[in-house]
């Protein structure tokens, strides 16, 4: 990942040999490469949209409501893998050697990205929940897990929001991340470690897999689906989140430029 | 196809808030890059 640029041109004398040169020519955050990633993503949500709902057959025992698990499990799959990265994020920030805010605007990106993804995770299971217990909510080991777990990342986000300088929150926030990582192994493992209503996982325990067919293909179109939008909007976020810092440190010198030369005109 | 109305609940929630998100992503992104020099756009 690139490190920060940090030579700024922050006086507005810089920019006096060229007409509005605070405003740059590039006027989004997309990149050849972004904008392949986010085809490719488009193409492999609508194959997940046609095998989870029209391909894949119905389950012997759950029957339809196995289409639910498509995006459950892609959800979750995801909700892990960005906290996981907003944890590596803090560290490499916190580690003085790579210490740099592009860490720390990672994990902050990758964290809203992860709480929307909890939020869904917890919305489908409710919903299969219903269809297969009968009830929306039960006080099982992974689902109270999960719903704290999700909590505690809304802290992170809320943590990130309180005032300071940018390496203030920098530190902070990469702290409670850390702590709050520790919760993925316990919400994963709280099905063995609890015995509850929630069904065990289908298909990490190669020895033992309940999924085949078109149903299992469906299962990695989403993953793959899932893995590929993650990756497209952390991308994104995170350079709105650089241009974001880079407004709040030198966004009074910008406005003040345009208006000088908005007067020479 | 049994139980439609909630697997299409999840699909369409799904699908809807990360649209929602990647849209808004997209549109503040041009918002803030047109404020400010392709100095501070680090992936240029």
């Amino acid at each position: 990942m690139a490190t920060p640029k940090t030579q700024i041109t922050d006086s507005p004398a810089e920019y006096s040999d060229t007409k509005r040169a605070p405003l740059g020519r590039v006027r989004s955050t997309g990149t050849p490469f972004t904008r392949t990633i986010g085809i490719a993503t488009i193409v492999s949500m609508a194959t997940l949209a046609v095998f989870g709902l029209v391909l894949s057959p119905a389950d012997v025992r759950q029957g339809d409501s196995v289409r639910i698990l498509y995006i459950h499990v892609g959800t979750v799959w995801i909700a892990y893998v960005a906290f996981t990265v907003t944890a590596v994020s803090s560290a490499a920030y916190l580690w003085k050697r790579t210490r740099s805010l592009t860490w720390d605007r990672f994990a902050g990106a990758s964290a809203e990205i992860g709480v929307l993804f909890m939020a869904l995770t917890l919305f489908a299971g409710s919903l299969w929940g219903r269809l297969s217990w009968g009830k929306f909510w039960v006080w099982d080991a992974r689902v109270t897990s999960t719903a704290f777990m999700f909590i505690t990342y809304i802290g992170y986000l809320a943590v990130r929001g309180l005032g300071g300088s940018h390496q203030q929150r920098a530190k902070r926030s990469a702290v409670v991340a850390l702590l709050a990582v520790l919760q993925i192994p316990l919400v994963h493992f709280s099905v063995k470690l609890w015995r509850g209503l929630h069904q065990d996982s289908s298909v990490a325990d190669r020895t033992h897999v309940t999924l085949q067919g078109l149903m299992l293909f469906s299962l990695f179109v989403s993953l793959i689906a899932f893995s590929l939008l993650y990756l497209w909007l952390l991308i994104h976020r995170q350079r709105v989140l650089a241009m974001q810092d880079a407004l709040d440190d030198k966004g009074l010198d910008y406005a003040l430029q345009q208006r000088r030369d908005e007067g020479d005109l | 196809m049994e139980d439609i109305g909630f697997i299409l609940a999840v699909y369409i929630a799904t699908f809807g808030s990360v649209t929602a998100l990647a849209l808004f992503i997209l549109r503040r992104g041009r918002r803030l890059a047109a404020q400010l020099p392709d100095e501070d756009k680090p992936w240029i």
